[in-house]
């Protein structure tokens, strides 16, 4: 019986795992905690929607929470630390901009995008924005897909 | 695994007795004197002796055998067990994959966005703030670049 429910948990972590997609830290920014909360956004764009934009899936929190911009540039850090390519900014030690390629999974690429708008210099903003995309596309072509 | 011969005779098996009890016996010796012992119909002082000591032993084996054939049992259903558990699970992620495979949804300060267009709007938003920010980065590499080459004009 003990052997079955080791067998049971081990399935459920591993599908659970499955499920939480890349195993990147980000992720607990992705748990639910900014769909109610004020002055916060959060976009789940997968399936023919984000295929439109040639991505399987689009992810994305952004906060005016000054409080919340530490917590979400630590954990971007994190993450940028696996990148295998990464432009990234910083402003008075800080991240202003991150744009990170981290190593593929399950034959997807994987980029995350960061933006601290209260770093600006031109019109600064009470914003923090983090995206995460999974997909075909290649670096450059989400590069084209941010300026078009 | 080797084979012993059989033991045919009183005086055979009262020698492996007492070779056995001389501790000089092998493993495969020592199987067919206990199988021997248990069906023997043979009675004598060193042949009760081993019955009495391999008593324990035999009844021993013989629980150990019944557990191990429940034990294969519950092996079995284990198995079986484990095997839909995990088809079950690997079920729910393939279903888990396919409702979650068109997804479009927005989350405005705690309020649900469903419309598609309205969620495509923000999404571009976003990549519009991320735009900006590469601009900026790129006039700045920019003029980065004019200044080191008038400065080594």
């Amino acid at each position: 019986m003990k052997r079955i429910t080791i067998i049971i948990l081990t399935c459920l972590l591993a599908t659970m795992a499955a499920v939480a997609q890349n195993g990147l830290n980000i992720n607990r920014l992705f748990d639910g905690r900014y769909k109610k909360a004020a002055g916060a956004t959060e976009i789940i764009v997968t399936g023919s929607q984000a295929r439109e934009i040639g991505l399987t899936v689009y992810h994305s929190v952004s906060v005016t929470d000054k409080t919340q911009a530490e917590i979400i540039e630590n954990l971007v850090v994190k993450d940028g630390a696996q990148a295998v390519d990464k432009e990234v900014e910083y402003r008075n030690g800080q991240l202003y901009y991150g744009f990170y390629t981290m190593p593929r999974q399950k034959r997807a690429n994987r980029y995350i995008f960061f933006l601290n708008q209260n770093l600006a210099r031109k019109s600064p903003k009470n914003v923090v924005t983090i995206i995460y995309m999974e997909g075909n596309a290649s670096a450059d072509r989400i590069k084209k897909l941010i300026r078009k | 695994m080797k084979e012993f011969k059989p033991i045919n005779s009183q005086q055979e098996l009262e020698r492996l007795i007492e070779r056995y009890f001389d501790g000089m016996t092998t493993v495969e010796e020592e199987d067919a004197m206990r199988l021997k012992l248990a069906h023997c119909p043979w009675s004598s002082q060193a042949i009760d002796d081993a019955k009495a000591v391999m008593g324990y032993f035999a009844v021993h084996s013989c629980q150990q055998g019944r557990h191990a054939t429940r034990g294969m049992g519950q092996r079995s259903i284990g198995i079986a067990a484990s095997v839909a558990i995990i088809l079950a699970i690997g079920g729910f992620a393939i279903w888990h994959q396919q409702q979650a495979s068109d997804i479009c949804i927005a989350y405005v300060n705690g309020e649900v966005v469903r419309d598609n267009d309205k969620v495509m709007t923000l999404v571009n938003q976003d990549l519009n703030r991320m735009d900006n920010a590469t601009n900026a980065m790129a006039e700045q590499l920019s003029s980065l670049g004019e200044a080191l080459e008038l400065d080594n004009e």
